[in-house]
């Protein structure tokens, strides 16, 4: 019955032209009862959760691929009322592929029993919703130890290699290979500091942010010994997070190659002349920036910086971006968003003169080579460049 | 006689860049060294205390604190000293919890963890006429959960316009002790109140040289400009 409702709900939002269809039909469902997510799972169907801060939708769109027959909150509706929400309106499938909020991860785990959890890596991001680091991965270790699933975890993240040792039946991937190593460590790492003892750690080399190889120097935390490296796999997309996201889906599959593989939402998406990259956090956007800096061809780039819920009301973070890496960076690069002269102030002191602060988003998307936006800007971006919404 | 700005050398200690820097905190020390730099004075930044003529202090995590707490509480004389020689401090973030009681007790503040909602939003607020600064406003975003309620020892370094401030009931924010600010806003503090920034390196150069300094004006129209946005937003 209420199955019903929330469906009804779901058809006459997007009917409507309301979008998010999926997530109202959840927050209704909730309403009438609370623990409905544990009825919403077939018996004998496979539930694998992906959590982690960056790279969830990219890892739950190569496992659907590779796994077929799967229903997965591709749209990343990824709290409690999108996965709610994705279960009741989408037709069921023997797999269930959900990415999971950093803060929902609990609170799911409670209602459902996955045959898999997948940890990616945890960076600092939106602090203002999420608390610090620290905090996630003490309630993560909490919620997953009496869990007797399998896990995937990133060894390279010192945090949930720790957290990782606590648990029973642990895969563990990372990349193994120092050709993907920094030159000089970024500033915005977070998990540099032994999750055991607190003494800073040793790293051999850094992939990105605070992922690398490491070991504490006091006390007998170490990198746990990886079932599946770099080697082993191929990425159907650039960059070493796609790297990363392909390692979790073959370490979850077995499988290790995928071909024809279209981005996700924002995530290398190419439309008309733009390459979109969703960048919501300081590692996240560093990444991209080293994907524009390493592309053969260069073109002006736009900066998008909104404020709102879906990208954190704070805008702290940008000083922990390396913008200071685009100095040399000879086309033209524009400042756009909410937030935009907090973006343009923290390039001035970056170095940048080469740059343009245009407020007016359907203008600054005008001939652009790369698109780097947080979600909403992402969502705004997308609606200007293909006239249409995303629900 | 002023001396010429391109003569004068100053030194930034940051306080524990490794442990505390949560949010974006490095933002004030670009802010510093490149108000320096612009104007031809030469800036070192370092992580000792001693021989520094301006002392930083960002945000840590909860862990990364009780690591600090162990290290400063070894520290506190040298800091009180540095203090009372005027020496100028900016501490943001968890810094007003950090400074007065329970911890180090050098302002004299008490903080509380009631354990309700924590105090998190964008915050403007009006600076001391203290200072004489232009803008009077400051903005800044806060994410705390201690409530602070300062002593007859110290000075509220702002009255709250728009947000919670030191707990949101008094309508005071931060604290001032000599020339140490301590505010509850966290991160990337000083970019948005150049004013702020200005005031710590006049202040800090002034002590040092023991004579008045004159800093270069500088063309601040993006940095007035991303201000007045916050004011306008959020400071209503």
């Amino acid at each position: 019955m209420i199955k019903l409702l929330a469906k009804l709900v779901s058809f006459v939002s997007k009917t409507l032209g309301l979008g998010a269809g999926v997530t109202w039909a959840g927050e209704i469902a909730l309403k009438f009862d609370p623990n409905i997510l544990s009825k919403l799972i077939p018996t004998g169907s496979r539930v694998i959760l992906i959590a982690g801060t960056n790279g969830k939708t990219t890892t739950s769109k190569m496992i659907t691929q590779i796994l077929g027959n799967a229903v997965s909150n591709d749209t990343g509706a990824n709290i409690l009322n999108g996965i709610v929400g994705t279960l009741i309106t989408k037709p069921a499938a023997k797999n269930i592929v959900l990415e999971t909020d950093e803060a929902t991860l609990p609170a799911v785990v409670a209602q459902i029993t996955p045959d898999t959890v997948v940890l990616l890596n945890l960076f600092r991001d939106q602090l203002d919703r999420y608390g610090e680091v620290d905090t996630i991965a003490k309630k993560w270790l909490s919620a997953l130890e009496k869990l007797s699933c399998r896990f995937v975890i990133n060894a390279d993240d010192p945090q949930l290699a720790w957290l990782g040792s606590k648990l029973k039946k642990v895969s563990f991937f990372g990349l193994d290979d120092k050709k993907y190593f920094l030159p000089k460590m970024q500033h915005a790492t977070d998990s540099i500091f032994c999750p055991a003892c607190g003494t800073r750690l040793k790293y051999a080399g850094v992939y990105f942010s605070h992922l690398g190889q490491y070991r504490c120097p006091k006390c007998s935390f170490k990198q746990p010994k990886l079932d599946l490296a770099a080697r082993d796999v191929k990425s159907p997309l650039p960059g070493v997070y796609n790297l990363y996201n392909m390692l979790a889906a073959a370490a979850v599959t077995g499988t290790n190659e995928i071909t024809a593989f279209s981005p996700a939402f924002g995530r290398m998406e190419k439309i008309g002349n733009a390459r979109l990259l969703l960048s919501k956090n300081p590692a996240g956007f560093n990444e991209s920036l080293r994907t524009v800096l390493d592309a053969k061809e260069r073109g002006p780039v736009l900066l998008v910086l909104n404020d709102r819920i879906p990208d954190g009301r704070d805008v702290s973070w940008i000083w922990d971006v390396d913008f200071e890496n685009l100095t040399n960076y000879r086309e033209c690069i524009t400042c756009s968003g909410d937030r935009v002269y907090d973006l343009a102030l923290r390039l001035k002191y970056a170095g940048i003169s080469n740059m343009r602060i245009v407020p007016n988003l359907g203008d600054a998307v005008k001939n652009q080579s790369w698109i780097l936006a947080t979600y909403s800007a992402m969502l705004e971006v997308r609606k200007i460049l293909t006239g249409k919404k995303i629900n | 006689m002023k001396i010429e700005n391109c003569k004068l050398k100053i030194v930034v200690c940051w306080l524990y860049p490794e442990l505390m820097s949560t949010y974006g905190d490095r933002g004030n020390i670009i802010c510093l060294t490149k108000r320096c730099q612009w104007r031809g004075i030469d800036v070192t930044v370092q992580d000792k205390l001693a021989g520094a003529d301006l002392i930083f202090g960002g945000g840590a995590q909860d862990r990364q604190q009780e690591i600090v707490m162990r290290d400063l509480s070894g520290k506190k004389d040298q800091l009180q000293k540095m203090f009372d020689d005027g020496v100028p401090g900016l501490f943001v973030c968890g810094a007003p919890q950090l400074l007065g009681r329970p911890y180090l007790g050098i302002f004299d503040m008490e903080t509380s963890f009631p354990g309700g909602p924590r105090l998190i939003g964008n915050l403007v607020g009006e600076i001391s006429s203290h200072y004489n600064l232009e803008p009077r406003t400051f903005v800044g975003f806060e994410n705390h959960g201690g409530r602070t309620y300062l002593g007859p020892g110290v000075k509220p370094f702002a009255r709250v316009i728009k947000g919670f401030g030191n707990n949101g009931e008094d309508g005071t924010e931060g604290a001032v002790y000599k020339n140490c600010l301590a505010t509850y806003s966290h991160g990337p503090f000083l970019p948005k109140n150049p004013a702020v920034a200005d005031w710590l390196i006049k202040t800090a150069l002034e002590v040092k040289y023991r004579k008045e300094v004159e800093l270069k004006p500088l063309d601040d129209a993006l940095e007035h400009q991303a201000h007045d946005f916050i004011v306008k937003k959020y400071g209503h």
